[in-house]
């Protein structure tokens, strides 16, 4: 019992931090964006590349990685979705061929052979029979403290409430002088940053392959739909439903079953409650 | 018509004389391409049509190719009962996908989808795999027939049957009602046209050709497995053979596979496979998003430039449709 206690709340820190930059961007921009679990494996390669091929420091690779996942967070929104941002359904199609497309680039470099990645902070515990990784318990103190600060950033800084404003009315923010175009591009910036700091946790939770961004994009949807939009706290409270289910799933039904549920919560929510749980508007 | 009737004659002839001009290698490739032209015509006629985005027509395709190859290599039933019982469940799956449909619109719609193929993915696997095969899947499944050139025939005439019934669908005043949802769905209904009945009508049309499409396919291949067929590969092919050719058009989708193929075969020797994906999702995203309706509508527009026609914008659409 205070196994799945345990295990749940550090699984849940780790997909509020996969879960938060997917929101922002719905949030923000009104368009769901396929292509963010590729920022999660881009951060994950990344840092690969940086502290086990370079063998560069800790340090110097997770900002690498989320020097890349900015860029191509950036990309993503200049290249894709400002051409077709009144078109919610186009920026859905294009951003999952998108997805596919850096699969293949990621396919070529690396090849589709899954690799290991190091922790960041190696060694476990153990508390009673119950083995705590150190890299997920930083994981989740990383994930606490970055939505904490984010939390901050939106709700005291005039930038962050600008934010705010342009998820709230993007016409209401224009007329109050905002300018939505620098908030866009603020938003995905921050949305691939957050990405690829997930992904270097994520990757060292499962591992590095070129299909691993399929798990943790549908993690995000399913907590942008439990934890409506527009709210970090909801995302947060979405992501602890999220975890818990999936290691009460793991521990008392079958490891396997593991996304099924995940997966059911989602179509049964939009079934019954088309709007998301919380309400929101559909776009 | 009459002249759209001779193209489809023409289009005939010329396929099915193509196992006389090319070598059985390449003819297995145009049976690949025949396939993914009855999947994208599938996805077309309830995607491309009343603008409800399926990210999970492989769910339906797996759902008629595992039913047909449990039947047939578990329970040794017959193919000439095993296939029309998959199909049969496979409208039935299309009409579960039609409920969400009732409530949800565009986004959401495509993420229920999305979230019915990994469901499938994931129970497939798990959910008694004795029956199933597992994660392997099941191989040595009896075929329908063998051989490049009889199998090349199977696929063709189920595919030019579907594309030209649909084609004709498309033209009728059922077609003309479909687009109208997609652009409008709530003026439909003032209209006084129950949108429901004819949402039911398109959902279970796509699951009866992705029906015939998947288990002529699973009994083509004589293997099926969860990774092959609930994959987001899979359905990035069929979606990009009906974007690149044209949505909203039905002959479009079948152009799209064809263009496909043609690439995957004549950049054979100077692009190695795993740049295929590459290539090909690409080329879907530039004409997707600078032409979004796709070859079929440049080479109308290019028709009718030759001819002095001088139409613009809306005008396609009602040409395609």
């Amino acid at each position: 019992m205070s196994g799945i206690i345990i295990q749940g709340f550090l699984i849940s820190g780790l997909y509020a931090l996969v879960a938060v930059g997917f929101t922002m961007i719905f949030s923000v921009g009104r368009v769901l964006n396929l292509a963010y679990g590729i920022y999660i494996m881009l951060g994950g390669y990344a840092y690969y590349t940086l502290a086990q091929v370079l063998e560069l420091s800790k340090a110097i690779s997770l900002l690498g990685a989320i020097a890349v996942g900015v860029l191509f967070g950036v990309l993503t929104y200049f290249g894709i979705v400002k051409r077709l941002l009144n078109n919610p359904i186009a920026v859905e199609i294009s951003t999952l061929i998108l997805a596919v497309v850096m699969q293949a680039v990621i396919i070529l470099i690396y090849s589709p052979a899954p690799r290991a990645i190091w922790p960041i902070v190696p060694g476990i515990s153990r508390i009673q029979n119950i083995i705590i990784s150190w890299n997920i318990f930083f994981a989740m103190i990383t994930s606490w403290v970055v939505l904490g600060a984010l939390l901050i950033f939106v709700r005291k800084t005039q930038v962050g409430r600008a934010i705010l404003a342009v998820s709230m009315d993007t016409k209401g923010a224009l007329l109050s002088g905002i300018d939505p175009e620098r908030i866009n591009i603020l938003t995905w910036a921050l949305s691939g940053a957050l990405g690829a700091l997930a992904g270097v946790f994520f990757a060292t939770y499962t591992q590095l392959e070129p299909s691993m961004w399929v798990s943790p994009l549908i993690t995000a949807v399913a907590v942008v739909i439990i934890g409506g939009i527009g709210s970090i706290i909801g995302s947060l409270v979405a992501a602890h439903i999220v975890g818990f289910m999936e290691t009460i799933t793991t521990t008392v039904i079958a490891p396997e079953l593991r996304g099924v549920f995940t997966l059911l919560l989602i179509i049964i929510i939009l079934v019954i409650l088309p709007k998301g749980l919380l309400g929101q508007e559909e776009t | 018509m009459k002249k759209s009737l001779s193209w489809w004659l023409l289009f005939t002839v010329l396929m099915s004389s193509m196992p006389l001009l090319i070598s059985t290698r390449s003819l297995r490739i145009f049976i690949f391409a025949n396939f993914i032209a009855i999947f994208a015509m599938s996805w077309d006629i309830l995607s491309g049509y009343t603008g409800y985005i399926s990210f999970g027509h492989p769910f339906l395709i797996g759902i008629a190719g595992y039913t047909s190859a449990i039947l047939s290599h578990q329970y040794a039933t017959p193919l000439y009962i095993s296939m029309p019982l998959a199909i049969l469940l496979t409208m039935v799956a299309g009409s579960l996908f039609f409920f969400p449909a009732l409530r949800t619109r565009g986004t959401y719609f495509a993420l229920v989808t999305l979230a019915f193929m990994e469901v499938t993915y994931h129970l497939v696997q798990v959910v008694r795999p004795d029956v199933t095969g597992g994660s392997r899947g099941l191989t040595g499944l009896p075929l329908l027939v063998t051989g490049a050139v009889q199998n090349y025939y199977v696929s063709l005439f189920a595919m030019l049957l579907i594309g030209m019934g649909l084609w004709a669908l498309a033209r009728s005043g059922l077609g003309t009602v479909l687009s109208a949802i997609r652009m409008d769905e709530d003026a439909v209904k003032s209209a006084g046209l129950n949108t429901s009945k004819f949402k039911l009508f398109a959902f279970t049309l796509s699951a009866l050709v992705a029906g015939i499409g998947g288990v002529l396919f699973t009994h083509y291949l004589g293997s099926i497995s969860p990774r092959g067929m609930f994959d987001i590969n899979f359905l990035f092919t069929i979606l990009i053979a009906a974007l690149i050719g044209g949505e909203h058009s039905i002959v479009g989708p079948i152009l799209g596979a064809y263009f496909l193929t043609f690439l995957l075969e004549f950049s054979r020797p100077y692009i190695p496979g795993s740049w295929r994906y590459l290539c090909y999702g690409m080329i879907a995203l530039i004409v997707y998003m600078y032409a979004p309706r796709g070859l079929f509508t440049i080479v109308t527009a290019v028709e009718n430039r030759i001819r002095g026609k001088n139409l613009k914008g809306e005008e396609y659409d009602s040409q395609a449709a």
